[in-house]
């Protein structure tokens, strides 16, 4: 995504997204997260492969919410973190549509890679 | 390369900065100021956090730091003058903070690697010459990294301390060239291409005169 599309526009026109971006909106598929629940989640979940250090996360962050597919959710402090208060992001319903538009996506490429017996071809 | 103890880089607490958040936080200068003001905050506050995960005085860390930094802020910088509608008398004084800022980074980057590479070499046992190139190359390194620095503050005297310093980073590279043959290419891009952009970008006309 490079510019401000808006929330106003189709989730396709959003497509494909960046890696890392679709990573974070995953990563806020179930509920607000503040910048470093996100950081060690996609690490976790990416098992190292996508490491987001504070410069990607914020710049890709500040145009998700540009984009209107993330908005912020206030701010408070995290328990398990100290008593800093930190900021919390969102989900916007049109950042869950992009997000399911580019499952689908990659959904639809993985399907491909099976035909073509790049993939899942050991289980054949 | 870990380094046992280094209490300048421990984290106390939030109200206390370390070291390494006084580094972090000349780090952040390599964003545009706007999204400084917005963001500075949470990513010193992150930046907090992974030190408390990670070790923050190995080289390892502040290479991913340096990494980040060197790939987001360009993206950025070139999102704000659009946004700014790239306003032509600016460009001049944004571009010598961009290639400020370049050079604060491959300086830090240059010198640091160089120490990798001395200690690398050194458990290898390489002999006296390459150990000279690897001290001419961090002290080329800390040059274009006082160059950066200088060249970021922006005052005459800054400036001319900045071409001092790119015309001496310059120097010592070739020297270090000299003695050492093989380099590579991205080093010698570095090591020659960017003192002499910086001093390029320090003589403008415009510059010169002043206008920021």
């Amino acid at each position: 995504m490079t510019k401000d599309k808006g929330a106003t526009g189709r989730p396709e026109s959003h497509l494909p997204l960046a890696p890392a971006t679709f990573e974070i909106l995953l990563a806020l598929v179930d509920g607000e997260r503040h910048g470093y629940v996100i950081m060690k989640e996609v690490a976790e979940r990416t098992e190292g492969a996508v490491r987001l250090g504070p410069g990607t996360l914020y710049g890709a962050l500040k145009r998700l919410l540009e984009g209107g597919l993330v908005e912020e959710g206030g701010e408070r402090a995290d328990p398990e973190l100290g008593d800093e208060r930190r900021r919390y992001y969102r989900l916007t319903k049109f950042g869950l549509r992009v997000a399911r538009a580019e499952a689908r996506r990659l959904e639809e490429m993985v399907r491909a890679a099976r035909r073509k017996k790049l993939i899942g071809a050991e289980l054949a | 390369m870990s380094v046992p103890t280094a209490p300048l880089f421990t984290v106390p607490g939030p109200s206390r900065p370390t070291a390494a958040d006084r580094i972090y936080r000349l780090l952040l200068r390599a964003y545009p100021p706007v999204f400084r003001a917005e963001y500075g905050r949470e990513m010193t506050q992150l930046f907090r956090d992974q030190c408390r995960a990670g070790d923050a005085s190995s080289i390892g860390f502040w290479m991913i730091a340096l990494w980040d930094v060197a790939q987001s802020a360009p993206a950025l910088r070139v999102d704000a003058w659009r946004a700014r509608g790239c306003e032509s008398t600016r460009t001049l004084g944004e571009t010598m903070k961009l290639v400020a800022m370049l050079t604060v980074l491959l300086g830090m980057f240059g010198a640091l690697s160089s120490v990798a590479e001395g200690v690398a070499g050194g458990r290898q046992g390489f002999g006296g010459t390459f150990l000279i190139a690897v001290v001419l190359g961090a002290v080329a390194g800390a040059l274009l990294l006082v160059a950066g620095v200088a060249a970021l503050r922006g005052t005459p005297s800054a400036r001319q301390m900045a071409s001092r310093a790119a015309l001496a980073s310059l120097v010592v590279f070739l020297l270090a060239r000299l003695v050492f043959g093989w380099m590579s290419i991205f080093s010698q891009l570095v090591g020659i291409a960017l003192p002499l952009a910086i001093l390029a970008v320090l003589r403008a006309p415009r510059w010169r005169a002043g206008a920021v």
